[in-house]
């Protein structure tokens, strides 16, 4: 089983690595990077909604947050985007905090109303605060990142760039999940009371889960802005919050590789269903609510066990046959 | 030997009702000290006001020589006051093992952040809770159980599951309520033979129990409450032969030869 999940990895890997070859323009690379982008904020997602079970419906602002601070440094100071990223996730953290604390308050319907707020808030002052943001005319020129003096130029180069990103987030979301504090974040949403009999402080763990994801949303938007080159804060809206938990439920609540795969479903189905015209969003809606019905554990489970259970019925049907 | 804890003229009131009244009494350490009572007497209440679940409305509990009248519930359990749930509380989408670990997690003292550049650290931690656990399970049995589910073993097991998570946080004294309820006779021997050697092992426990076997087997004193209010405490034998505790709790349910 464990070496089945593998040679399973190894083979979207190769596909991620050769995919840019077989697509290769600057919509397919754009598209591909936001993908890429996209999987690592899930990821953050995971820990607050996803394992500790709280609602975030602020993530695009905690995004533009992380976006508007690297480019602005790099686009007004000339500020390297390597220090830029490095200041996305000081904000991050400190997003982290601020929309932390009241969450040990509040709960449920009044909580994600407070993370709507958020991303309000963020997406007003940014449009409002022209002369430092540029307003809803965006921000232009961001620049793109160099290693040893050789620039990652926007393309082939970026892409690889994110999918190695995307992987190291990967590699520590799994080490997460796994560890004392993946069980943490399960142990107080599945059951405070106990939690909180053993000895762990809920507040602690509360916070720590909203700002892994913090700082992992506001790394996705300094590295989306870098990939765009430029921003604008229409971008960052309420739809794209939702997205996010969209994402987080095709791929199935709590579990990392199910992330990747809600991600790549939720960025890339809109390109596939563009034949639709207007009735996309209807389309798309009614997909994602149908599967967050019918699938609670995600697409990639109620795949599998759908195909076990046809196994099942084929298998019992040949066997009364033969 | 000292006191492990001491409960002084604790009272709570739910509205109209008193659930806990003025209640005062010490556990003596190296002792098995059971709480009977009828039902609705102020039992689980009183373990929730130890832990600090519940904020009593007066009075004080010192826990190994320390107030935590107002401690929150986490802080109490650092200090190392373990507990069982009346109504089984565990993680319902863990396994066993997985469910021993979270018990272990006040124990640790890693950091996120070193956690996420100390991989050799981390993997060291994490093998010395999962050996910790492991170690546990063989003590109850339940070893061979470490990988399922626990919202998928029958009832006696998930009581002893609850029983190890609690012994994970290296407790000096376990608060059981109500450990044998729902168990049957040969479980109830089990459970009663594992708290003993739990107790042997140098954990002092304190526990309600409606089972009059169990209390009498296992106890070295008993405090007996009716209405939240204290009504007899003494040695086992002394209090089952109480005219009072006999006309409130036992009636004819047990008779002491
Ligand atoms: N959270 C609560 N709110 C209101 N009343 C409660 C609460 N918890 C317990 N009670 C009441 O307090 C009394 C004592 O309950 P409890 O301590 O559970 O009794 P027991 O001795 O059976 O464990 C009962 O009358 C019960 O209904
Ligand atoms: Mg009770």
């Amino acid at each position: 089983m464990k070496s089945r999940k593998n040679i399973i990895g190894i083979v979207c890997l190769i596909v991620a690595v050769i995919l840019p070859w077989l697509f290769n323009s600057t919509y397919y690379l754009s598209l591909f990077g936001q993908t890429l982008i996209n999987i690592i904020i899930v990821f953050g997602l995971n820990f607050i909604t996803g394992l500790t079970r709280n609602m975030n419906l602020g993530t695009a602002g905690i995004m533009a947050v992380g976006a508007y601070t690297s480019a602005l440094l790099s686009t007004r100071l000339g500020i390297s985007p390597w220090i830029g990223l490095a200041a996305a996730i000081l904000v991050g953290f400190l997003i982290g905090r601020g929309l932390g604390y009241p969450s040990l308050r509040i709960s449920g319907v009044y909580l994600s109303l407070t993370t709507i707020a958020f991303g309000e808030i963020v997406r007003l002052v940014l449009n409002n605060t022209t002369s430092v943001t540029g307003g809803a005319q965006g921000l232009t020129n961001v620049p793109v990142f160099s290693i040893f003096g050789f620039q990652i130029q926007r393309g082939i180069p970026f892409y690889y760039f994110l999918l190695l990103f995307m992987l190291l987030m990967f590699w520590i979301s799994t080490r997460i999940v796994r560890s004392k504090w993946g069980r943490a974040f399960k142990a107080i949403s599945d059951n405070p009371d106990a939690a909180e009999s053993l000895g762990i402080d809920i507040a602690k763990i509360k916070i720590l889960a909203f700002t892994l994801a913090a700082i992992y949303a506001a790394l996705g938007g300094a590295l989306y802005g870098n990939l765009m080159g430029y921003l604008n804060p229409s971008t960052f809206n309420f739809d794209f919050s939702i997205n996010f938990v969209i994402m987080l439920m095709i791929g199935g609540i709590g579990i990392v590789r199910g992330n990747i795969i809600g991600a790549i479903v939720v960025t890339m189905l809109p390109e596939l269903l563009r034949f639709l015209g207007d009735y996309y969003q209807l389309v798309f809606y009614t997909i994602a609510f149908i599967g967050a019905i019918k699938l609670p554990q995600g697409w990639p489970a109620g795949i599998v066990s759908l195909v076990k259970w046809v196994a099942r019925k084929t298998g019992s049907k040949s066997r009364k046959e033969g | 030997m000292g006191d492990i804890l001491n409960v002084s003229h604790l009272t709570k009131r739910f509205s109209g009702l008193v659930a806990v009244d003025d209640l005062s009494l010490t556990v003596k350490e190296r002792q098995i000290h059971t709480l009977i009572g009828p039902n609705g007497a102020g039992k689980s209440t009183t373990i929730n006001l130890i832990t600090g679940v519940l904020k009593g409305d007066t009075g004080t509990i010192t826990f190994a020589g320390k107030d935590i009248s107002d401690m929150p519930t986490h802080k109490i359990a650092q200090l190392g006051l373990g507990r069982t749930f009346q109504n089984i509380k565990l993680f319902g989408a863990m396994s066993v093992i997985e469910n021993l670990m979270v018990g272990a997690h006040k124990n640790t003292s890693q950091g996120i952040v070193n956690f996420l550049w100390n991989t050799k650290r981390a993997k060291d931690e994490e093998e010395k809770m999962r050996a910790h656990a492991e170690q546990v399970l063989k003590q109850i049995d339940m070893y061979s159980h470490k990988d399922d589910m626990v919202n998928e073993l029958p009832y006696g097991l998930r009581k002893m599951t609850e029983l190890g998570r609690t012994l994970m946080i290296d407790p000096k004294m376990i608060l059981l309520d109500e450990p044998a309820a729902g168990l049957n006779p040969s479980e109830r021997q089990e459970f009663i033979q594992h708290l003993k050697d739990v107790y042997d092992s140098g954990i002092d426990l304190f526990l309600i129990e409606h089972n009059m076997d169990v209390v009498m087997s296992i106890s070295h004193y008993i405090t007996v409450i009716n209405f939240g209010a204290k009504i007899a405490e003494g040695e086992p034998k002394e209090v089952v032969n109480n005219p009072e505790v006999i006309k409130a709790y036992l009636g004819s349910r047990f008779k002491a030869e």
